[in-house]
């Protein structure tokens, strides 16, 4: 019950090293890594392969066969679906606040956009992954233009909102877990295998511009760069 | 304390929209209903822009613990926030923190971003898609199906009435509008037995039936029996879905000129 206590106002210090299940070239797993280093979490990550993914063991910790899922030994928790586990490391572990608002609206709103990126971007940005990486061949154009057109309209909903409140950040005046949320999803359009076309970064700073500075502003941070790096050295195999 | 609320549900007859008007009904909470006509493009209009940035439904409004308006979009965030301030005695939803807690917004997380998204995307190639393309309808429902699989064989695993805590909460209202409606899909729910008997023990809640009629009545059922029905439907359906996505493209294409 103590646990439980301190676990709702945040205040429990992670002894042990949380384990969380990633993959190289997924963005999803990377976006729990962000958030672990922000919160300067101790963490091993551990690589999986497709393979391993729907069956038993992993099963038993991710129903659905995916990850990012984590065990975290601290508090005996399994979790699975990035956004859930997001929420919980949030939850359980940010006593300071450095990436959230816990109270009033913000508190809410941040909850919007998190859920935003988890059924808006994640998905069809994965679609467009999906036709651009492993089905060009078969030039499914209608897709490829469904799904690119789905990524344009995401980034021109958080570039109109960010007009209309004339502020740096998703919510309130501070970066905060709903706007890491959407961070890793961006490195496949800025960077190979650029999923929108070399030339998207130029049309992204053109067409969105305080989208394109939001992100840059995120790209920017230590923890940021740090998962990217480590992304790249994962894929790359060094 | 309900006399302090003042909800207002902006919504339609869609597996989305349902969810919260069910999650309203279940809680015994009052509150008003906009009903957004997608064929008018109402959810994309400025004032609507307002309370959803992402033109979408579901949305509310309420007034917030400090008496001020508060608005919230996406359905996964509006449950959350109903059952945190008005499901005291957690009928619904679990205590915050506890690892039935955990384990609801793990499921709640799996239908907003796969399910959701998923048999969306299988509508869309089955029912919506200006072209036929059979790639794009064998993926969705293959994917619909393998997600399905997921919550069946966790109901026959944990031989429980529902998803999490053996009890009806927030996890399993989410999906309920969504697997009602797998025949639309192109889906099966016969390939599922646990969770086609689960479809039915939420069906036989009578809050989950008024729910399910707002803001108009729930006719899907019966069309999924009448084929002739269904093809009229999505004729109806197709035409401001293949308008919204010729908006998108036409807006994109200006911005870059
Ligand atoms: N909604 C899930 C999506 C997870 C997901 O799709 N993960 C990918 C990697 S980014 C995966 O595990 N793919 C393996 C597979 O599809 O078998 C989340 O955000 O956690
Ligand atoms: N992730 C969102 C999805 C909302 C959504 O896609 N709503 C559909 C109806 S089910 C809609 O408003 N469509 C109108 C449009 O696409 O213009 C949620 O769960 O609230």
């Amino acid at each position: 019950m103590a646990n439980l206590l301190q676990k709702i106002t945040g205040g429990l210090k992670a002894e042990k090293p949380i384990k969380l299940y990633g993959h190289g070239g997924g963005p999803n797993p990377w976006k729990v890594e962000v958030i672990l280093r922000e919160l300067g979490l101790p963490f091993d990550r551990q690589i999986m392969d497709f393979a391993d993914l729907k069956k038993e063991p992993f099963e038993s910790i991710n129903p659905n066969g995916r990850v990012p899922a984590i065990e975290d030994p601290n508090t005996g928790m399994k979790l699975w679906e990035s956004g859930a586990i997001i929420e919980y490391l949030l939850e359980t572990y940010d006593s300071s606040n450095s990436l959230s608002y816990t109270s009033g609206a913000e508190k809410w709103e941040q909850k919007c956009w998190l859920h935003f990126q988890m059924s808006g971007q994640g998905p069809y940005f994965g679609q467009r992954a999906w036709f651009t990486l492993y089905h060009s061949e078969k030039n499914l154009t209608s897709c490829l233009d469904r799904y690119g057109n789905e990524i344009r309209r995401v980034i021109s909903v958080i570039d109109a909102h960010l007009k209309s409140t004339g502020r740096e950040y998703l919510v309130g005046d501070k970066c905060t877990y709903a706007d890491l949320s959407f961070a890793t999803w961006h490195w496949l359009l800025t960077s190979p295998p650029n999923i929108m076309g070399e030339g998207f970064a130029k049309e992204w700073e053109e067409n969105y511009p305080l989208a394109w500075k939001w992100n840059e502003r995120m790209q920017a941070r230590a923890a940021v760069k740090e998962a990217r790096d480590e992304r790249t050295k994962v894929i790359s195999g060094k | 304390m309900a006399s302090d609320s003042d909800i207002h549900l902006y919504t339609a007859q869609t597996p989305n929209g349902i969810k919260i008007s069910i999650l309203l009904e279940e809680l015994g909470l009052p509150y008003q209903t906009t009903k957004l006509e997608f064929s008018k493009s109402t959810q994309k209009e400025p004032w609507f822009l307002e309370i959803n940035p992402n033109g979408r439904i579901p949305a509310i409004t309420d007034k917030f613990t400090d008496g001020k308006p508060i608005r919230l979009f996406e359905s996964g965030s509006i449950m959350q926030y109903l059952v945190a301030r008005y499901d005291k005695d957690h009928k619904f939803s679990f205590p915050p923190g506890s690892r039935e807690f955990l384990e609801m917004n793990n499921w709640l997380f799996f239908m907003n971003a796969g399910v959701g998204p998923m048999q969306g995307q299988a509508n869309h190639f089955t029912r919506y898609a200006p072209e036929h393309i059979e790639y794009g309808v064998n993926r969705y429902q293959n994917e619909t199906r393998r997600l399905y699989g997921v919550l069946d064989k966790h109901l026959a695993d944990t031989k429980a009435e529902y998803l999490v805590g053996n009890k009806c909460t927030i996890a399993d209202i989410s999906h309920w509008g969504w697997v009602s409606a797998a025949g639309w899909a192109g889906v099966n729910l016969d390939d599922f037995p646990h969770l086609k008997k689960w479809e039915e023990r939420m069906w036989a809640r009578p809050a989950l039936k008024k729910g399910a009629n707002v803001p108009d009545p729930y006719k899907l059922k019966e069309l999924l029996q009448d084929k002739e029905k269904m093809d009229r439907h999505a004729a109806e359906a197709r035409n401001w879905v293949q308008q919204g996505m010729k908006e998108d493209a036409e807006k994109n294409a200006a911005r870059s000129k």
